[in-house]
């Protein structure tokens, strides 16, 4: 293990130095003195940030993608083999045979698609509403965005109260006045993803309103005040000033909301358990990972995650860029 | 002379880092037994899974001083590590795997029976075949065995069974009096006692605990289930489940466990204190809820006239629940285990054993701890079963699939999904997972 660190050290340090050296050929200055003076100094301020970075960004990732290609067990962390794409072609045998990996893959593709326009478009009408010049306004902000600072494992739990399959749950004591039968909400499959959506979007909007306040802050007075005059309404409004004002802040919501999406894994932890119908990819990683103990496979599943999520992390921001 | 003060303290800071880092880097000495303080003592590290200030964790830390004072004059001493456990990717295996790789092991762990196969096949568990006697390896009610090498010794023992109120149970007119260990009810009889107390109780006959699906604990308190049903989940050297989990026979005890849900004898929706509050008439846990029903739930349960404890029942062979925590020496980097095997024998007395379970409610893990349970009484129908149906979980390396698996096995069967299906899946998934240790 120190012995790959210190190789992966020393690459990351050539090819620092090979940035600098470049950096002083391609410098305006004249002279050569003042040239690696001013390179070295600016890479000098760096090196705290990229020291950071390297240890606990690149380095990880750079052995994350390693092991995807290993038999890491981690009760043998002495006993390491390469095994070339073995891990992969399991995954691939998993997903094709439709086993755990199979549902963790449509869940966490149901969660996406629900939890990304339900969150966004809770947090904007949020904002817009919190947007208002009114009195209590403040209330409200800090009421929407309680749940944010409340921890995850804490929001779950609360949920769970609300959503028990007991008669005295919440939710069933609520819909027993109008007759109906309690029921198991988190165990039914067809009702146990839509509440963890909802719970998930209710959990996380209150961070994304705060975005969309600031992209509303900067749309300016002066446009509403002439589309007034234009004789525009409310939604010519929204959609011809508000609308465009708001445009890189969404572009910034619907990619982090989507990747954190993607992530997901505490809520069906905690409110299912590791279940068919709820468990997600990042849930099924780290179960391969820590509780079966098998790393490599683990790593192969956190770099095809990686990819597709960078691949269309990209391409959703290639589509926002060319609407703009 | 700013500038003079500024190196003068930057100097100083600098010696002071230095003189920490040093002391820091100093410490005990090593010897083939361990590590040697000042005085000259080997000291045998010892590390827990609970915390330090839980009755438990007091517990091991007077047996910890009695050990120390008894073996002053050999200068052998014990240093407690306490590391409690949590639930899921659990801290304490953490902390195991961490030490395993630097090369820090303690040179004596606690740890959860299902786990040895894993941790001897990893080279975390030492063989202590042949450190200890065989008539104290027969004094133990189970030993923790991988490949016919011994590789751990029990602490205490923990078994299940229904706990049933007995009121509800007088006014459904279910006489159960006959039901024992020894004589235990069928998987019928079971049925038919559900079927007259579910009128009886305003949630559910009996909680199977099919809800706890989240952790060990749903596997630990249903796999009997599949035992008596005449079923298994892998073979004997535990890297076969094909033919096993997903075999006739197993799916009849899944079978017993749908047929209870699907009867309505059990139900999704039991709150946890349902049967606490005289709502629910069984509940299936281990030695653990005693003293809750004793010290928590009085109003319901004013005395143990109004509370008993009834066996697993039983259909094709007879089977109950077992295993607990045990304490294995490390295969570490001191190769003279002499002190860690003084100190694994006295943390394993009679006397420890007595000590310990006195302060946890569990059942002492050797036979010889005299124990003064009046006949029938939960704590007596818990050690019977130990001593004569008790079966352990598959000894398997590759348990944690093992335990998702039936966890997931029982979500399906509560979401309604076809069993057999069900089980086809968990024995492929499981068999995918032994294949690779077969390597």
């Amino acid at each position: 293990m120190w012995k790959s660190t210190l190789i992966i050290l020393a690459v990351f340090a050539a090819v620092l130095f090979g940035l600098i050296v470049w950096d002083v050929f391609k410098s305006k200055r004249t002279k050569t003195r003042y040239r690696v003076r001013s390179s070295v100094t600016s890479y000098l301020m760096m090196l705290p940030a990229v020291i950071l970075a390297f240890f606990f960004i690149m380095l990880p990732i750079l052995y994350s993608l390693g092991y995807a290609f290993t038999d890491y067990y981690l009760l043998k962390p002495d006993d390491i083999g390469f095994i070339g794409f073995d891990n992969f072609k399991e995954i691939w045998q998993e997903l094709t045979a439709k086993g755990t990996i199979y549902h963790a893959i449509i869940n966490t593709l149901v969660f996406v698609v629900g939890v990304v326009p339900l969150q966004i478009g809770l947090a904007l009408g949020l904002a817009l509403f919190c947007n208002r010049k009114r009195r209590g306004v403040k209330i409200f902000k800090v009421c929407f965005f309680a749940p944010v600072v409340i921890s995850l494992s804490v929001t779950s739990y609360l949920w769970l109260q609300i959503l028990s399959p007991a008669k005295t749950g919440l939710l069933n004591s609520l819909l027993s006045i109008f007759g109906a039968e309690p029921h198991d909400w988190l165990g039914d499959p067809h009702t146990a993803m839509p509440c963890i959506i909802i719970l998930s979007a209710w959990q996380g909007a209150g961070y994304q309103m705060l975005i969309f306040l600031a992209g509303l802050s900067n749309v300016r007075e002066d446009l509403y005040e002439a589309a007034s005059l234009d004789g525009a309404g409310a939604w010519k409004k929204f959609t011809n000033v508000t609308w465009p004002g708001l445009r890189s802040s969404f572009v910034f919501v619907t990619i982090t909301v989507f990747i954190g999406a993607c992530r997901i894994m505490t809520q069906p932890m905690l409110m299912t358990g590791y279940q068919l119908h709820t468990v997600t990819l990042s849930y099924y990683m780290y179960t391969r990972g820590y509780s079966d103990r098998w790393v490599g496979l683990s790593s192969a599943v956190a770099l095809m995650m990686t990819v597709v999520i960078g691949a269309i992390t990209l391409i959703q921001r290639r589509l926002l860029r060319e609407k703009a | 002379m700013k500038k003079k003060l500024r190196n003068l303290l930057a100097a100083a800071l600098s010696a002071v880092i230095v003189c920490g880092a040093l002391a820091a880097c100093g410490g005990n000495d090593e010897s083939d037994k361990g590590e040697v303080d000042e005085g000259g003592n080997t000291i045998v590290k010892i590390m827990f899974h609970v915390d330090s200030k839980s009755a438990e964790g007091v517990a091991y830390k007077k047996r910890v001083d009695a050990f120390n004072k008894a073996y002053a004059e050999q200068k052998i001493k014990a240093a407690p590590i306490f590391k409690a456990r949590s639930t899921g990717a659990s801290n304490y295996e953490t902390e195991l795997t961490n030490n395993k790789t630097e090369g820090t092991l303690a040179d004596i762990i606690t740890f959860d029976a299902p786990n040895c196969a894993a941790y001897a096949n990893s080279g975390i568990l030492y063989d202590i075949s042949n450190i200890v006697p065989q008539e104290t390896q027969s004094d133990f009610i189970s030993l923790n065995k991988y490949n016919n090498k011994l590789y751990g010794l029990p602490i205490q023992e923990s078994s299940a069974g229904f706990y049933y109120n007995k009121k509800i149970f007088r006014d459904a007119g279910v006489d159960v009096s006959a039901y024992t260990v020894e004589n235990p009810w069928t998987f019928e009889q079971f049925e038919a006692a559900c079927e007259k107390i579910k009128n009886y109780c305003t949630v559910a006959a009996v909680d199977m605990r099919i809800d706890a699906t989240k952790d060990e604990t749903a596997p630990y308190l249903l796999y009997p289930f599949i035992y008596a049903g005449g079923g298994n989940f892998a073979d004997e050297i535990g890297l076969n489940a094909k033919g096993y989990f997903d075999s006739a026979a197993t799916k009849k005890g899944f079978d017993f466990i749908k047929g209870l849900l699907d009867k309505g004898y059990t139900s999704k929706a039991i709150g946890a204190t349902d049967f606490f509050t005289g709502k629910v008439g069984m509940y299936l846990s281990s030695g653990w809820t005693i003293p809750d029903i004793e010290h928590k739930y009085t109003e319901v349960f004013k005395s143990r006239d109004d509370w008993g404890l009834l066996p697993y029942p039983q259909d094709v062979a007879k089977a109950s629940a077992t295993g607990s925590w045990c304490f294995g020496i490390t295969d570490n980097h001191h190769p003279d285990k002499s002190a860690s095997k003084e100190l694994l024998m006295w943390m394993t007395t009679t006397e420890s054993a007595k000590e310990i379970t006195d302060a946890t409610g569990m059942i002492p893990a050797r036979k010889s701890v005299e124990t003064d349970y009046a006949k029938g009484s939960p704590e007596d129908v818990l050690l019977s079963q130990l001593k004569t149906t008790g079966r352990a979980r598959p000894a398997t390396i590759a348990y944690p699939t093992f335990s998702t698996q039936f966890n997931m096995v029982i979500g399906g069967i509560k979401t309604g999904s076809d069993l057999q299906s069900l089980l086809n899946t968990a024995a492929t998934e499981l068999q995918t997972e032994m294949n690779k240790f077969k390597k």
